[in-house]
C-alpha cells in the first residue's frame, strides 16, 4: 500500500478549486477505488457519479491528469508513483457539483436523430442480414454514452455557441449505426449536413483517441457519413440529375 | 424542502429493460412518466453479457417446449409452469421484435440470427446442450437497453432522469401517487397517478462479493414492503459461478459456452465429477456449489486456497477477441492478466434475485395465496417474482423475462389506466419521506452508514451465501437485528441539496437491511435444499413439505411473518435434478 495525493476539483457552477487528499492506494486498484476512499475517509460530501464499476454504464467519466477517462477502468499503476493525480470534471458540460456535470445536452441531441425505420419483414417474420454488415453496426452499438468524445471535441469544448448546431461524435456514431444498418430505410443525410453540423468536424480524431470502447469514430463513422453527404450534395452527376428532374 | 406535484396516468419506476419495454407498450396510449435514479442507458441491463434464449431453431432442432422444460427443471420445480410456458412461447416473438427494432444480433452464414450454448439449456429434455441463446457479441444486454431506449425516444416517452423513488401512496388499496427525490436539487416530487409499474432491478448489494452495480439496492421491493406488500421467495438468490476473485465482477457464462473450462488444484476439470453430461455448462447453482465444495475440500488455489481457475487458454485467440471481447478487457484491467495465456482466478458472486414483488403473468402485484391483485400496482423484471425462475434462474432467461413481462405488464397497465378514473392525490403523500430525510439530516453524530453496510455485506456473503445452515442463518439474523438498531441512529455528514449521495446511500441501506432480513427469515424457515438455497443441514429437496412459494410480510411491530402459496404445476412432474 502506498500513499497517493489525489488533487480533486471541488466546487459548483459558481466556481471551485482543486483540493489535495492524501490516501492509501492498494496494488491493482483503479482511480475510482481511490476516489471512493477519499469520499469515505475525508470528504463525505464529494459528489461523483458511478454505477457498474465495470466500464459498461458510462457514469464515471472525468479528466484524470488532463485526459478524459473512465475512472473505473483506469488502473492507478498507469501513473508515475509519488506524483499527485489530478481529477477534474468534464470541461465541456456545465458543472453541477464537484465531479458531476450536466450531460443533458447529449440527450436533447439524441431526440433530434430520426429513428430507425426498418424495411418490412420477410414472409416468415424474420430478417436476413450478413455478419459483415452486422459487424459494422455492432461497433457503433458498443457506445456506452460516457460522453468523453463529446467532452474532448474542440468544436463544442472551446465554443459553447456551437452546441446548438453540432450533434458531436457520440451522435454521429448514432447516425452512422442507423444509416449503415442493413434494414434501415430512413434518410438522414440532409439533416446531418444542416442540423447536426457534420461539416464542423475537421477530423482531428480526438474522439477516437479517448473512446473507452475503442470505437473508430472518425474513420468508421464520421468520414463515411461525410462521404454520403457529399455524394448527395456535391456529386456533379447527381446535381445535374436534380436540375433536370426539377425542370 | 420543496415539494412539487405532477399528474400522470401511469408512472414507471426504473428504466432498465423491463421499465423501457413497458414504456414502449404504454407510449401514445396514456400520459406516462418514467422515473430513474440514473440515466436510462446506465441501467444494469446494460451489463448483461451472454444472450437471450429463444427456440428459434436457427442452427439446430429446438422447440419452445424444450426451453420450458429446461426452465422448469432449472427452477428446481419451484417455477410456476403456466408463466414459464408463456415466457418460452413468447420468447421467439420477443427476439424477432428486437431484431425489427434494430438490434444487431450476430448472424449465421445464411443471414439468420446466430445462437450459442448456455448453461442448463438442452435439446429434448436434457439429452445434450443446445444452441438457443441469441446474442450480440458479449454485449447482448447493452444492445437491448440501447435499442429499447431509442424506441422510447422515438415514441416521445417522458423521462425524469436522476429522480430516486422513495415512497408510494396506496389509498384504499389503490395506487394514487409515487414520491421521488430529485438528485440535482434535493426537492421532493409527488407524481399523482392511476397506476405504477415498478422495474427497479435487483438488490445484490446486500452481499460483499457481487456482480451488481452500486445502485442495485432493492428500492422498489423495499418501498412496497414497507407499505405492506409481501415479498415472494426472497431466500432464493443466485450466485454466479464466475465472478472475478474478490471483486465479484462478472465473467459471462458465455466464456464457458464458448468452451471455457473450470479447473481446481492440479488443473482438474472438476465439473466432470459433478455434472458428467453437461460438465461446465451445468446450471449456475450447481456450478457455484461445486466451486465452494472444491475450496472446502482443499482443492482451491492461491495463498488462501479460496478460488478456482477459469481456463480460456485453449481457445483460439481470434475466438476470444470476437466472441468475448468485453470480459477479456475486465480481466486485463482488474487482474492485470492476459486471458489468452493466463488462467483467471474466479469465485461465485452474488448475481440475481429470483424472488421479489409477487406478480401474476400480467405484471399485476398479487398479495396473497389467492392471487388478490392491488389495483393499479404492477412490477416487472428482476424486482418482480412471477415466478418464472423459481429456485434458480437459467442464464439468458433474465433478458427474456424483462422483455416478455415488461411488455405484458405495460399492456395490462395501459388497459387498466384507460378504464379507470383518477383518484385525488393524497395531500400528505410526501410527508413520511420528508420526515425520514429530516431525521437523517438532524443526526450529525451517530452510526456510520458505510460501516453498517459493510458489516451487512460481509455477514450475508459468509452466512447466507452459497451454503447455509441453521446456525449460520441465526448468526446473520442476529447481526441484521443489531444493524437495524444501529441504522435507526445513523447519521450523515452532508446536508446539502445537490447530488447528496451521502443521503441517498443512507436511505438505500435501509432497504437493503429490510430485504436482507426477509431473505434470512425465509431461508431459516425453509428446511430443505432447492435450487440456489442450499442447506448443509437439510441437503435434500423436500417436495412433500416445501413445494411452495414463501411470502414474507412485515407486521406492524416490525417483525417478519411468513406465509406460503402453492406452486402452479403443469405438464412436467418434479423429478431429481441431474445434468
Amino acid at each position: 500500500m502506498t500513499q497517493t495525493t489525489m488533487r480533486v476539483w471541488r466546487g459548483d457552477e459558481s466556481g471551485g478549486a482543486f483540493h489535495n487528499y492524501t490516501v492509501a492506494a492498494e496494488e491493482g486498484e483503479v482511480v475510482l477505488d481511490v476516489i471512493h476512499r477519499v469520499q469515505a475517509t475525508q470528504a463525505n460530501d464529494l459528489a461523483v457519479r458511478w454505477n457498474c464499476k465495470a466500464g459498461k454504464c458510462g457514469s464515471c467519466s472525468a479528466e484524470v491528469n488532463g485526459l478524459p477517462r473512465l475512472m473505473c477502468m483506469t488502473r492507478m499503476n498507469v501513473f508515475p508513483e509519488g506524483q499527485p493525480i489530478t481529477v477534474a470534471p468534464m470541461k465541456t458540460f456545465p458543472i453541477i457539483r464537484d465531479l458531476v456535470t450536466d450531460v443533458s445536452f447529449n440527450y436533447e441531441m439524441a431526440k433530434q436523430v430520426p429513428p430507425f425505420q426498418p424495411k418490412p419483414r420477410e414472409a416468415d417474420g424474420t430478417h436476413r442480414m450478413m455478419q459483415e454488415d452486422i459487424d459494422r453496426v455492432q461497433e457503433f452499438h458498443k457506445c456506452i454514452e460516457c460522453f468523453m468524445c463529446q467532452n474532448v471535441c474542440h468544436v463544442i469544448r472551446d465554443h459553447e455557441e456551437n452546441k446548438r448546431h453540432f450533434a458531436g461524435p457520440r451522435m454521429f456514431i448514432r447516425y452512422a449505426e442507423l444509416e449503415m444498418h442493413p434494414l434501415d430505410t430512413n434518410d438522414r443525410r440532409s439533416l446531418l449536413r444542416e442540423g447536426a453540423g457534420l461539416g464542423y468536424c475537421n477530423i482531428t480524431k480526438c474522439c477516437t483517441e479517448v473512446c473507452p470502447e475503442h470505437i473508430t469514430i472518425t474513420d468508421n463513422a464520421i468520414i463515411p457519413l461525410k462521404e454520403r453527404v457529399v455524394d448527395v450534395r456535391y456529386d456533379p452527376i447527381a446535381w445535374l440529375g436534380r436540375k433536370i428532374r426539377r425542370r | 424542502m420543496n415539494v412539487h406535484h405532477h399528474s400522470y396516468d401511469a408512472v414507471i419506476v426504473g428504466a432498465g429493460g423491463a421499465g423501457l419495454r413497458a414504456a414502449i407498450e404504454v407510449a401514445g396510449k396514456c400520459h406516462t412518466a418514467v422515473l430513474t435514479k440514473l440515466y436510462p442507458t446506465r441501467s444494469h441491463t446494460g451489463a448483461a453479457q451472454g444472450g437471450m434464449c429463444a427456440a428459434l431453431a436457427n442452427v439446430e432442432e429446438d422447440s419452445w417446449e424444450w426451453h420450458a422444460f429446461d426452465t422448469v427443471k432449472g427452477s428446481d420445480y419451484l417455477g410456476d409452469q403456466p408463466a414459464i410456458e408463456i415466457m418460452c412461447r413468447d420468447a421467439v416473438d420477443a427476439v424477432l421484435e428486437l431484431e425489427h427494432f434494430g438490434l444487431p444480433f450476430n448472424r449465421t452464414p445464411e443471414g439468420r440470427i446466430d445462437q450459442r450454448r448456455f448453461g442448463g439449456h438442452t435439446r429434448n429434455h436434457g439429452e445434450a446442450p443446445v444452441r438457443r441463446a441469441c446474442y450480440a457479441a458479449d454485449r447482448t444486454g447493452h444492445m437491448i437497453l440501447q435499442t429499447l431506449f431509442q424506441q422510447c425516444v422515438a415514441r416521445g416517452v417522458t423521462f425524469f432522469n436522476e429522480f430516486q423513488v422513495l415512497d408510494v401512496s396506496l389509498t384504499d388499496g389503490r395506487v394514487t401517487a409515487v414520491v421521488a427525490y430529485e438528485l440535482a436539487t434535493g426537492d421532493l416530487h409527488v407524481f399523482g397517478c392511476k397506476a405504477a409499474l415498478f422495474a427497479t432491478g435487483g438488490f445484490g448489494r446486500m452481499f460483499q462479493v457481487s456482480s451488481n452495480a452500486v445502485t442495485l439496492t432493492g428500492d422498489g421491493p423495499g418501498v412496497l414492503y414497507r407499505r405492506g406488500i409481501p415479498l415472494e421467495d426472497m431466500e432464493f438468490f443466485q450466485f454466479h459461478p464466475t465472478g472475478i476473485y474478490k471483486l465479484g465482477i462478472l465473467l459471462s457464462e458465455a466464456a464457458r459456452g464458448e468452451g471455457g473450462i473450470l479447473r481446481s488444484a492440479g488443473g482438474e476439470r472438476f465439473m466432470e465429477r459433478y455434472a458428467p453430461t453437461v460438465k461446465d455448462l451445468a446450471p449456475r447453482d450447481m456450478v457455484s456449489r461445486a466451486i465452494i465444495t472444491e475450496v472446502r475440500e482443499g482443492r482451491g488455489l492461491g495463498p488462501a486456497k479460496d478460488y478456482v481457475h477459469l481456463d480460456l487458454t485453449h481457445l483460439p485467440p481470434e475466438q476470444i477477441d470476437e466472441k468475448l471481447p468485453d470480459i477479456t478487457d475486465f480481466v486485463r484491467t482488474y487482474m492485470g492478466l492476459e486471458p489468452k495465456t493466463d488462467l483467471i482466478p474466479i469465485q461465485p458472486t452474488a448475481h440475481y434475485a429470483m424472488g421479489g414483488i409477487p406478480t401474476n403473468v400480467d405484471g399485476e402485484v398479487v398479495i396473497d395465496a389467492e392471487g388478490t391483485a392491488v389495483p393499479g400496482l404492477y412490477a416487472a423484471g428482476e424486482c418482480a417474482c412471477v415466478s418464472v425462475h423459481g429456485a434458480n434462474r437459467l442464464g439468458t432467461n433474465s433478458l427474456l423475462d424483462i422483455v416478455v413481462f415488461g411488455r405484458r405488464g405495460g399492456a395490462a397497465m395501459g388497459e387498466f389506466v384507460n378504464a379507470t378514473d383518477r383518484s385525488p392525490i393524497p395531500k400528505d403523500a410526501a410527508d413520511d419521506t420528508r420526515r425520514e430525510i429530516e431525521r437523517l439530516f438532524a443526526t450529525s453524530v451517530g452510526e456510520n452508514v458505510a460501516d453498517i453496510r459493510e458489516t451487512l455485506q460481509v455477514e450475508m456473503t459468509n452466512n447466507a451465501g452459497v451454503f447455509r445452515t441453521d446456525h449460520s442463518l441465526r448468526q446473520v439474523l442476529s447481526v441484521v437485528g443489531d444493524l437495524r438498531a444501529r441504522y435507526a441512529k445513523a447519521s450523515i455528514q452532508d446536508t446539502g441539496t445537490t447530488f447528496n449521495y451521502d443521503l441517498t446511500e443512507a436511505i438505500e441501506l435501509g432497504y437493503l437491511l429490510d430485504l436482507a432480513e426477509a431473505l434470512v427469515v425465509g431461508a431459516l424457515a425453509r428446511t430443505e435444499s432447492r435450487g440456489a438455497h442450499s442447506r448443509d443441514d437439510f441437503p435434500k429437496r423436500d417436495d412433500a413439505n416445501w413445494m411452495k412459494h414463501t411470502l414474507a410480510r412485515r407486521s406492524d411491530d416490525g417483525r417478519v411473518t411468513l406465509d406460503y402459496k402453492d406452486v402452479e404445476s403443469g405438464r412436467y412432474e418434479p423429478m431429481e435434478r441431474k445434468y
